[in-house]
């Protein structure tokens, strides 16, 4: 019996505040939980197991639903429960991976937990904006050619989905050619701003993701480097402008080992006390410096270590360089923050001042330690043939004569050796890989009284010489090496390969030759293109992709400051700071012209006509006291409510003002010639109205 | 110039005033229901019909008698049943045998102010017949066109849906008032009020105020009254937040935004203004397009304020 009264006095239902529903069954919640998984699955070293299985349960039920096998999502509780447990899981299972990862696996989590969720319009564009953000991410971890072109791809799909999800009648193809459209649109603005547009050096760090360090390490026992070279991964490219050196001549010094313990040779623990001491401090080690140079660029692999590869003796080159890399004591270069992704620095090498570089006490020191026990034959072997040349040159020189003659053998299968492995090596075994040999002549020259220490690094690599392009080097793990480094009063330091010696191919031509009758490299991966190069084809598609791989790194990922400034001194000439300014104010000034005439009509438009500006400035003052117009009422009942709020001071201008508003915006207007007389007054009016009201509203505010 | 500005005004108030004195005769008949009385007038001023849905004893039928009284119209009732037929409504011809031939006896329909009380007990036929006239303001019976007299409304009154044996109007019908109108309980004091009448006999004389063709000048003159384009633009806006929205399964339609404008017009002639307002339209809608608007929704509690969503939706002020 309480119907007839309810029309009038009906309070609003709860439905109409609920946000909009979606419908089930839309190809956009297809789309999404496909980018989800893809994404998943480039990212599965860094994704943790079941959070994997996770995103694989919500697309299956995301799919389902689609499929109609299933009706119904998951209730909101289990929802609610299966987020608490996996946030704690993730609590326990993320904690150790570090900041970045942690973060990556929780938005992972997130995004799959939304998929299983999405019931509104809200969560459709919250999981969308997610996906977008967790794409960028991606690029942390890939930055290959081929995975940029996944993720575009994945991000081109995002738009495609967001289209469905507003028209989910369009088919396919339709979308397809709208997102080509938009895409086009969107093409010329993006390429003019990653050309033009100031690349500014990131303004924070990325987080250190704790993954496994890569390439080198700072620790070798000998027969660690058999196992890199069985890696054909990229380890860096150099790019030479003018001419590149020659194949043996190619030692790229990387880490210098100055710790033996008989066994192993290690980055010695002062060195890096000295580091740190000397980091703070800002200082840096200044090699003597004279000589013919060579000038170059690498783009080195993500490593997650510090150390850099140049030839000897490198000093990194322009400011950016300077600024990022250290340089230390043994010549080494170290880069300030650890390589987590793909970098590339510049480096001015010293061919010949090697020989010019003093040695402090200190290092010599360093450079003459050896165990006091273990390899006893060595020991005696040495004291005998020291007494037989006591002369440091002719001494070194009947020792690299002992592995030239004496029947050893180059290996990548090198037998194990446990106990006193130097005696095993020289003695025994005769037979071992580069650092083996290196770490017998170093260690033979120490216990001679000669300063000497073992150097990694990389020997050789692939240069590929292109007519219209600068000649690069591309070196593969595979590359590694090590050799020994001396000092001798009349010569300072000398570079030692006893690899050399025993497998001069090694040097000349690199690891795939020498190995050839062992047959030996990349024996592990079969499959690899850097095995196959007897196809012609195969070895031709090998040389294409690291040149379209090399140019990528080069030109897109490394387009920094430097290479905005060349290109900007290709278009504009000489690049003056007013052209600069001009280029930069002229396409600023571009791009606000094109959105200008976009924007333009909507915002002419939205326009207010006078007298009802007037107005709708007193509804802001009005507003801005608390007192704000309910969006669906008209003038003159709002007048109403603020006659029955306010005092005179303010209720009366409004009163006056709304009347105004009302019979200049509602009322018929008079004949033309009487109009714009009358329209004055009324502005007038208003804003003397709109003035008083003004005043009054200030004396409201406390 | 000012002299030929005035003297409709001047002729403005005075219908105006009449007006206002005939919802005073009103307010006499049926105490506390002025916003009900208003509407009514507004509805006839906009030359619509109007339905009247409530419960038995809500003062439905006095309503309409006061207004026929009032305007001095010439006034029928016609009780539908569900045994009623259109012959009883419209007239018939009956055989006259003294002179050889047809004569046409005019039902009760015409007349100026019809009530149809109870509308909705009637079968569809007779309804329909009813509607026919309504729209057409015609009759057509044995190859011959009659026209109703003029002004011609007709004021339905039907129960809530929810009696039974009714025949509910389905919605292409309903259309066809212009408003549709809820009378609700008399508050307190106005039920005092009434109670403390006095019964002398048993009827209340009401005056009549204005003639019929005081009242058909009125409507031409509340026709008049100006709409300015911001007003159009909020018309348009409220129809078409109905259409585009998914919570009406059936919006309005052209049809009923002219009504709403029509109504807007009336209400703000009633109001004695010459031009209309937002408020004018907000006042009318409920009684115009709750009856022709219907919930996506199947939630029964949704249906009653489906025009207080659209007014709520769209702001007046926005163009």
């Amino acid at each position: 019996m309480q119907w007839s009264v309810k029309f009038w006095q009906r309070e609003t239902t709860k439905s109409e505040n609920l946000p909009r529903p979606i419908q089930a069954k839309n190809p956009a919640h297809l789309f999404l939980a496909a980018i989800l998984i893809v994404f998943t699955v480039t990212l599965y070293e860094q994704v943790i197991a079941w959070i994997s299985l996770l995103v694989v349960c919500a697309v299956v039920i995301r799919s389902a639903i689609f499929f109609a096998y299933q009706k119904h999502l998951p209730s909101m509780r289990t929802l609610n429960l299966l987020a608490i447990l996996s946030t704690l899981g993730l609590l326990y299972s993320a904690w150790s991976l570090g900041f970045l990862l942690g973060m990556i696996n929780l938005l992972v989590l997130a995004c799959a937990l939304k998929l299983m969720q999405m019931r509104s319009q809200r969560d459709f564009y919250q999981l969308i904006v997610s996906t977008l953000f967790l794409l960028g991410c991606g690029f942390i971890f890939n930055q290959s050619i081929s995975m940029t072109i996944v993720y575009s791809v994945l991000t081109l799909m995002i738009i495609v989905a967001l289209g469905f999800f507003h028209a989910p009648s369009l088919s396919l193809g339709q979308q397809t050619r709208q997102l080509g459209l938009l895409s086009l649109q969107a093409l010329p603005i993006g390429l003019l701003l990653f050309l033009l547009l100031p690349q500014l050096p990131p303004l924070w760090q990325t987080p250190r993701a704790k993954t496994a360090e890569s390439g080198l390490a700072e620790k070798i026992t000998p027969g660690d480097i058999a196992r890199l070279s069985q890696s054909s991964a990229l380890a860096f490219r150099a790019t030479f402008a003018d001419g590149s050196p020659n194949h043996a001549s190619r030692y790229w010094r990387t880490i210098v080992m100055e710790d033996f313990d008989g066994r192993s040779w290690q980055v010695h623990p002062v060195r890096k006390q000295q580091r740190l001491l000397f980091q703070s401090m800002q200082q840096e080690f200044n090699p003597v410096l004279s000589g013919p140079y060579r000038d170059y660029d690498i783009i080195a692999e993500a490593t997650q270590q510090s150390w850099l590869p140049a030839l000897d003796l490198a000093t990194p080159l322009g400011a950016k360089s300077q600024s990022e890399i250290w340089q230390s004591n043994d010549f080494q270069l170290i880069s300030l923050q650890p390589l987590v992704s793909k970098y590339q620095y510049s480096v001015r090498s010293f061919i010949a001042a090697m020989p010019y570089q003093v040695l402090s006490q200190f290092d010599r020191e360093l450079n003459l330690s050896v165990p006091k026990t273990g390899n006893p034959r060595t020991q005696t072997w040495i004291q005998d043939l020291r007494t037989l040349y006591p002369q440091d040159t002719v001494f070194t020189q009947a020792l690299l004569d002992y592995f030239a003659g004496q029947g050893f053998s180059y290996t990548l299968r090198p037998s194990a050796m446990f106990i006193d492995p130097v005696d095993t090596f020289l003695f025994d075994t005769r037979a071992g890989f580069c650092s083996h040999f290196a770490s017998a002549l170093a260690y033979s020259l120490r216990l001679a009284g000669i300063p000497a220490r073992l150097v990694t690094g990389y020997q050789g690599g692939e240069l590929s010489t292109k007519v219209n392009q600068a000649d690069y080097i591309s070196v593969y793990q595979y590359d590694a090496h090590a050799w020994v480094e001396a000092w001798f009063a009349e010569t300072g330091w000398r570079r030692f390969d006893p690899t050399a010696l025993v497998a001069p191919d090694r040097i000349n031509f690199g690891l795939r030759q020498a190995m050839q009758e062992e047959g030996s490299f990349l024996a592990d991966s079969p499959f690899s293109l850097a095995r196959l190069t007897n196809i012609a084809v195969f070895n031709q598609l090998r040389l294409w992709l690291a040149d379209v791989d090399y140019n990528w790194s080069r030109w897109v990922l490394g387009f920094d400051r430097q290479k905005q400034q060349d290109l900007f001194k290709a278009i504009v000439g000489k690049l003056t700071p007013q052209r600069l300014a001009l280029l930069g104010l002229g396409i600023v000034s571009i791009i606000a012209l094109l959105l200008l005439l976009f924007f333009l009509p909507h915002w002419l438009a939205g326009r207010v006509s006078g007298p009802q500006r007037f107005y709708l400035d007193a509804l802001h003052a009005l507003s801005k006291v608390g007192f704000s117009r309910p969006p669906w009422q008209g003038p003159q009942d709002f007048n109403d409510t603020v006659a029955q709020q306010f005092s005179a001071e303010i209720k009366q201008p409004f009163a006056q003002l709304t009347a105004l508003y009302l019979h200049s915006y509602y009322a018929k207007t008079s004949s033309a010639e009487k109009e714009t007389s009358q329209t004055e007054r009324v502005t007038r009016q208003m804003k003397q109205h709109l003035r008083k009201l003004k005043r009054g509203l200030r004396q409201v505010k406390p | 110039m000012f002299a030929q500005l005035n003297s409709p005004l001047q002729v403005e108030a005075m219908t105006q005033a009449l007006l206002e004195q005939a919802i005073a005769q009103s307010c006499r008949a049926l105490i506390g229901k002025q916003q009900q009385i208003k509407l009514a007038l507004t509805c006839l001023l906009a030359n619509g019909h109007l339905l009247i849905e409530d419960l038995p004893g809500m003062g439905k039928t006095t309503l309409s008698h006061s207004i026929a009284k009032v305007l001095g119209m010439q006034y029928a009732r016609i009780q539908f049943t569900s045994d009623l037929l259109p012959a009883d409504m419209l007239g018939i011809s009956i055989f006259d045998n003294q002179q050889q031939q047809f004569h046409f006896h005019p039902g009760p329909i015409f007349s100026q102010l019809v009530l149809a009380d109870e509308i909705n007990r009637a079968s569809p036929k007779t309804q329909s017949a009813l509607l026919e006239a309504m729209e057409e303001r015609q009759v057509s019976m044995d190859g011959q066109t009659r026209a109703l007299p003029s002004p011609f409304f007709v004021i339905g009154t039907q129960n809530p849906l929810h009696q039974a044996g009714t025949y509910p109007l389905p919605e292409s019908q309903l259309d066809r008032f212009l408003m549709r109108i809820q009378l609700g309980y008399p508050d307190k004091e106005a039920e005092k009020a009434m109670l403390q009448q006095p019964v002398n006999g048993d009827k209340l004389i009401l005056e009549t105020v204005m003639s019929c063709e005081q009242f058909i000048k009125a409507q031409q003159e509340a026709m008049q009254v100006h709409a300015s384009e911001a007003v159009l633009n909020y018309i348009v806006r409220l129809v078409t937040f109905s259409r585009e929205s998914q919570q009406f399964a059936n919006p309005l339609s052209p049809r009923a935004s002219k009504a709403l404008l029509s109504a807007a017009r009336g209400w703000a002639f009633i109001n004695k203004r010459d031009y209309v307002l937002p408020e004018d339209i907000q006042a009318i809608l409920p009684a115009v397009a709750e009856h022709r608007l219907r919930s996506a929704s199947t939630d029964i509690a949704a249906q009653g304020s489906l025009s207080k969503i659209l007014l709520e939706a769209v702001d007046p002020l926005v163009n």
